[in-house]
């Protein structure tokens, strides 16, 4: 392999796997507000806990 | 708003460095074109360090405050530092073949110590699922990111305490950050590199921890309801079902 295809490898694999990290953690981060949107919704509208007599 | 305004301005400041050192900067007399890889290489290395020093001092803030939002900065260090440790590595492995002959040589000290970072930085993400408890965890996680982090200055050093293939660092003392050895276009592209991944760096880094503090309340909304369930199990069986039907 030449030079430039090492340069090639090193720029594409960083660069790449940069961009790949970021998009999953854009993609874990919509999830986790979504689960955390859905949770509050349901606490909302459950039923107040029973209160002892 | 602001933090999507950080990304498009580090992504662009990405592009805009990659363009320089690839297309602008000559090839180094020796080296040739390999001399390239040295931007992303060193940027990624620098900001290893930076991630993994932000675990360890944000470690330490946590057994001091014990705030677990400095638990969420460490654990943001740590993952964003083990992606970058990976590209440091690999770009020196593609830099290696062509200017050293070899991808990768255990007796270099630099080499050594640097994969044992990864390790151990990876083994610390690992550790942090071994707990339930976020507070026991951060804890635990705190020590270790502290000890970890030891690794770093043997890392920086090795070059200047024991001997290998790795050469020493090109700006590393103020003398050379003032008076450098290389070209200045090639330092132009080597700080303008390292400055658009710290850009980049920052924006993970802010979206990580965001990450891990809503992974903490959905962890803890999980943990309350299991504890209120066990709750309701045990008040229910001490009542017993013939009191239950007086009721």
């Amino acid at each position: 392999m030449s030079d430039v295809g090492f340069v090639i490898a090193a720029y594409g694999v960083i660069l790449g796997g940069l961009g790949l990290y970021a998009a999953t953690l854009l993609r874990r981060l919509r999830v986790a507000r979504e689960a955390s949107l859905r949770i509050r919704r349901e606490a909302e509208a459950a039923p107040p806990p029973d209160r002892p007599a | 708003m602001r933090v999507r305004l950080l990304g498009i301005i580090g992504l662009a400041g990405v592009a805009a460095a990659t363009g320089f050192g690839l297309f602008v900067v000559p090839a180094d007399l020796n080296q040739g074109d390999a001399q390239r890889i040295m931007y992303p290489h060193v940027a990624s290395a620098w900001l290893a360090y930076g991630s993994f020093g932000t675990t360890a001092l944000a470690g330490i803030g946590y057994l001091w405050k014990r705030d677990l939002r400095l638990d969420a900065i460490a654990v943001a260090g740590a993952e964003i530092g083990v992606i970058f440790t990976a590209f440091a590595i690999w770009g020196g492995m593609m830099w290696g073949r062509p200017v050293w002959g070899v991808f990768w040589q255990w007796e270099d000290p630099r080499l050594t110590t640097t994969a044992l970072l990864l390790a151990l930085y990876v083994g610390y993400l690992l550790f942090r699922r071994l707990t339930d408890d976020p507070a026991r965890r951060a804890a635990r996680a705190a020590v270790v990111g502290i000890v970890a982090a030891i690794d770093i200055p043997i890392v920086h050093f090795s070059v200047e305490w024991w001997r290998g293939l790795h050469q020493g660092p090109t700006i590393g003392s103020p003398d050379k950050v003032l008076n450098p050895s290389a070209p200045a276009q090639f330092v132009i592209a080597l700080v303008g590199m390292v400055a658009a991944f710290t850009l980049v760096w920052l924006y993970l880094m802010i979206r990580r921890y965001q990450l891990a503090r809503i992974e903490w309340q959905i962890e803890e909304h999980g943990r309350l309801g299991r504890i209120s369930a066990a709750r309701r199990a045990a008040s229910v069986s001490t009542v017993g079902p013939a009191e239950e039907g007086l009721r």
